[in-house]
């Protein structure tokens, strides 16, 4: 592609793992950034999974890990794309000196290390800024960099519940529930992001570099603020409402024919209820609960929905149970009411509206072959982007970055590779 | 600086601070999608101009909880201002932003705005799909008017595509998002998330997208427009739910609090409330039984990964009585002394409370002349520093009453007083 991109002239050097600094990283690649993910060989990305695992684990293609099955994981092989792989020991003097070469030659140096292990190899910021006076360097521990609970670690998951969001997700009178995914990293990789596009535009108009002290508690808690103001304002906390809404009736999920098929329905006004009762008194449904849907006087006003939620939701699954959810949704959208059915993973890849909008794209691993992945989540007009290359195998681009970009000769990339402070082998992984 | 009509919204600080200092967007986004979006962009210093439907506003104001009347407004319009101006999700939404009140079906609202978007660097909308183009306002005539401004558009399914003119709560788009499927029990239906984290999610990434736009249109004079979808946001953050079955036809199925097919990793009661569990690596599992005070647990059957699996209800009605005796403070710091990432469910009052977040000041205190005076959660990235002591990276000021800041831009833009009064007259403003 020749049109030029937002960030082509920027280049991250990333030393981050797992979600959160990848997510950040992954969107920096989407547009146009010189990404370049450094790894250890003895502690990979442990996304990657393990050195040796168990066949049948559905994150490698087919379930079969392979030659090398640090290659060939999904969770992987999702957020890396257009980035160059490298494999650098730290802990080296060797490794340091090629450390710092690249960092002087970086515009953005970001880790998600526990809170000061790069400052325990002899690298704070200030360090940091005697290779690259310009730096802008992104932190992103858990809980940031100074307080009580700085050199504490958590996880996406735990982030979920520090920060509130699990509290009131899940039924009432039950406990909290966990999101399906771990919540809390891709909202802190979005965050740091658009931060560090601020930070390199104030950089171009200023010429100073920042430090950025990511706290991954704090971005998620300022997702949930809303949340935090009602609670000093009413002095009640969140309720878990199921997929119930606090506001307006029905709003839920409820069964279609077939195994673990459901259609969300969410009638937000008195227009889309009417609507909807009278979709459900034209369907012939054998109760006289629905042909008498739309004129119960219970279900009249929003309020009276409320209030009658739970029969309201019971006559709305006797008439969804019998249906396919992709026609019912597509017949009530007809109607103006917001529905969808629930989409599972084949359908997503399946769904017109995705393949009209190249949501996931097809790209080709030489560890894995060809399969979909999600692609660039927004369509920009003049500067679109693309998926450069798959994810980069361990140490990948090695060569390339020492060689071409920091003119190593051949010899002391060799030496590097014999000492063990670079290769394309892991000498081993630690996965938590 | 343009001249105040509202002393009480301006920072006494003479040079407005904030990242994006001297960036104007115009901001016609309602609900919670946009608002966020461009709430980051206000908080970072931009100067950003909510423009909003007269009389009602933006939909959100009707989110409750209101706050309670404050000493000194209890006349009965003090009801009604309540209803506008202190709801919880718009005050949160909304801060640092500029309100003003435009009918952009009118002509002299349409020429006011168009020459707001003459002046501006960044323009955010969330309306249905094709609404710009009925109001005029499409991506074309706004490049006339202006060839370099970035326009984000924020909608549920996108610009294209045979799903652009669905309607959508929040509920939906997780449901076509991915996510619905994943969350909940799996002998229950799918469950959506409390927070709306989808919408919340994809203002994020369409301030990303903004403001990669912003630096290209600086560097190059060519602006663009920028499509993001709620629904597609969710499909980006499936991570292995989705690749799973990308690469070997699994589906990835509801798995309740019981986390990626671990056991002794997820969420647990305890004395005063809940805990989040996680078992570390399994050269470590005898420590974290040393922790729990429990010798059972440290039976070699539960030392590895799939052995806590194969016995997960064994390991946790071992793990529950310790967790039942302490409470989740205690639980949490427990683990975290240990090198467990352990964590707590924490309610709102907790929040407030964390030590970590009081001890970083991330709260705000504003005062807002309905609403009275509440804490903010501040910036999602507080700390910022250039190692130089003035600068000052974002700006926090209290939300906009509705239409507080039309006089001010009016006479930005050279209307007289008296031109204003008609405007408002005429329903206008």
């Amino acid at each position: 592609m020749n049109i030029k991109q937002p960030l082509e002239n920027y280049r991250i050097l990333d030393l981050s793992r797992i979600w959160a600094g990848p997510y950040c990283t992954k969107l920096l690649a989407d547009l146009g950034a010189e990404v370049i993910k450094m790894e250890s060989l003895s502690v990979y990305d442990s996304h990657r999974g393990p050195i040796a695992p168990a066949r049948g684990i559905a994150a490698y293609p087919d379930g079969e890990p392979g030659e090398e099955p640090w290659n060939r994981n999904g969770w992987f092989n999702c957020l890396h794309f257009s980035k160059y792989g490298v494999t650098l020991e730290l802990t080296s003097q060797e490794g340091q000196a090629v450390f710092e070469k690249l960092v002087s030659v970086s515009d953005v140096l970001i880790e998600n290390f526990r809170q000061g292990s790069l400052a325990r190899l002899g690298y704070d910021y200030d360090a940091l800024k005697k290779s690259r006076p310009d730096l802008i360097y992104v932190s992103m521990p858990a809980f940031g960099n100074d307080g009580p609970w700085q050199s504490y670690l958590a996880y996406g998951i735990g982030q979920e519940q520090l920060s509130g969001m699990a509290h009131m997700t899940g039924y009432a009178g039950d406990g909290p529930m966990k999101s399906g995914i771990n919540h809390g990293d891709p909202i802190t990789g979005s965050h740091a992001a658009g931060v560090v596009l601020a930070a390199l535009r104030h950089r171009r108009r200023t010429g100073k570099g920042m430090f950025i002290d990511v706290s991954q508690q704090e971005s998620a808690v300022s997702l949930i603020g809303a949340e935090v103001l009602a609670f000093q304002i009413s002095g009640q906390e969140p309720e878990r409402n199921g997929n119930h809404s606090p506001r307006v009736a029905p709003h839920n999920a409820y069964p279609c024919l077939g195994e673990d098929r459901w259609i969300t329905i969410a009638v937000t006004n008195d227009q889309q209820w009417r609507a909807l009762a009278g979709l459900v008194a034209g369907s012939g449904l054998a109760t006289n609960l629905a042909t008498n849907l739309a004129s119960d006087p219970r279900f009249d006003t929003n309020e009276g929905r409320l209030g009658n939620q739970d029969d309201l939701d019971e006559i709305i699954s006797r008439w969804t149970e019998s249906q396919d959810a992709f026609k019912l949704a597509e017949r009530l959208q007809e109607v103006g009411v917001p529905s969808s059915p629930v989409l599972r993973g084949p359908d997503l890849l399946e769904d017109a509206h995705y393949k009209d909008r190249d949501t996931f794209v097809a790209v080709d691993h030489p560890h894995v072959g060809v399969r979909k992945y999600p692609g660039i989540p927004w369509k920009m007009s003049v500067t679109p982007g693309q998926i450069r290359w798959a994810s980069p195998a361990l140490g990948q681009h090695n060569r390339q970055i020492y060689g071409q970009l920091l003119g190593l000769t051949e010899p002391e990339i060799m030496e590097l590779e014999e000492t063990g402070v670079i290769g394309d082998k892991p000498t081993g992984s630690r996965i938590i | 600086m343009p001249n105040s009509l509202s002393g009480d919204t301006q920072s006494p600080n003479p040079t407005v601070p904030g990242l994006l200092q001297g960036v104007r967007v115009l901001d016609l986004t309602n609900y919670i999608s946009g608002p966020y979006c461009t709430k980051l962009m206000a908080t970072m210093g931009a100067e950003v101009i909510k423009v909003e439907r007269p009389g009602a506003g933006d939909p959100i104001r009707q989110f409750g909880p209101f706050a309670k009347s404050i000493a000194g407004n209890k006349s009965s319009s003090s009801a009604e201002s309540r209803i506008l101006e202190s709801g919880a999700w718009f005050l949160y939404l909304n801060t640092s932003k500029k309100s003003i009140t435009l009918d952009l079906k009118s002509d002299e609202g349409h020429n006011v705005l168009g020459r707001l978007a003459q002046s501006s660097q960044i323009l955010v909308e969330s309306f249905a799909p094709g609404t710009m183009d009925s109001l005029n306002l499409g991506s074309a005539h706004l490049k006339e008017l202006n060839p370099a401004l970035v326009l984000t558009s924020i909608s549920n399914y996108g610009q294209t595509g045979p799903h652009r003119d669905w309607k959508a709560a929040e509920i939906n788009l997780y449901a076509a998002g991915g996510l619905m499927n994943i969350t909940g029990e799996p002998d229950q239906e799918p469950l959506m998330e409390g927070a709306p984290l989808a919408q919340l999610g994809a203002g994020q990434n369409a301030f990303v997208a903004s403001m990669a736009a912003l630096m290209y249109a600086e560097e190059t004079g060519e602006g663009q427009h920028i499509d993001v979808s709620i629904a597609e946001y969710a499909t980006n953050i499936l991570e292995n739910a989705l690749m799973q079955y990308s690469y070997s036809g699994q589906e990835f199925n509801r798995v309740g609090n019981r986390g990626y097919g671990r056991a002794a990793w997820g969420i647990y009661p305890c004395q005063d409330g809940y805990v989040g569990i996680i078992a570390g690596p399994d050269h470590r599992w005898p420590e974290m039984a040393a922790v729990m005070e429990r010798e059972e647990l440290a039976d070699p059957r539960f030392g590895s990964r799939n052995g806590r699996m194969m016995n997960a209800d064994e390991v946790d009605a071992l793990m529950l009585p310790w967790l039942l005796e302490h409470d989740k403070v205690d639980i949490f710091k427990a683990g975290q002394e240990h090198g467990f990432g352990f964590a707590y469910v924490a309610t709102m009052e907790d929040i407030l409370d964390m030590e970590q977040l009081v001890s970083r000041n991330f709260f705000v205190d504003l005062e807002h002349p309905v609403a009275g005076n509440l804490k903010y959660p501040g910036p999602p990235i507080s700390k910022i520093s250039t190692g130089e002591l003035d600068f000052e990276p974002w700006v926090y000021r209290r939300v906009p009453l509705l239409g507080e800041h039309t006089g001010e831009i009016l006479c930005e833009l050279g209307y007289s007083a008296d031109e204003a009064e008609g405007l408002r007259n005429g329903g206008v403003i």
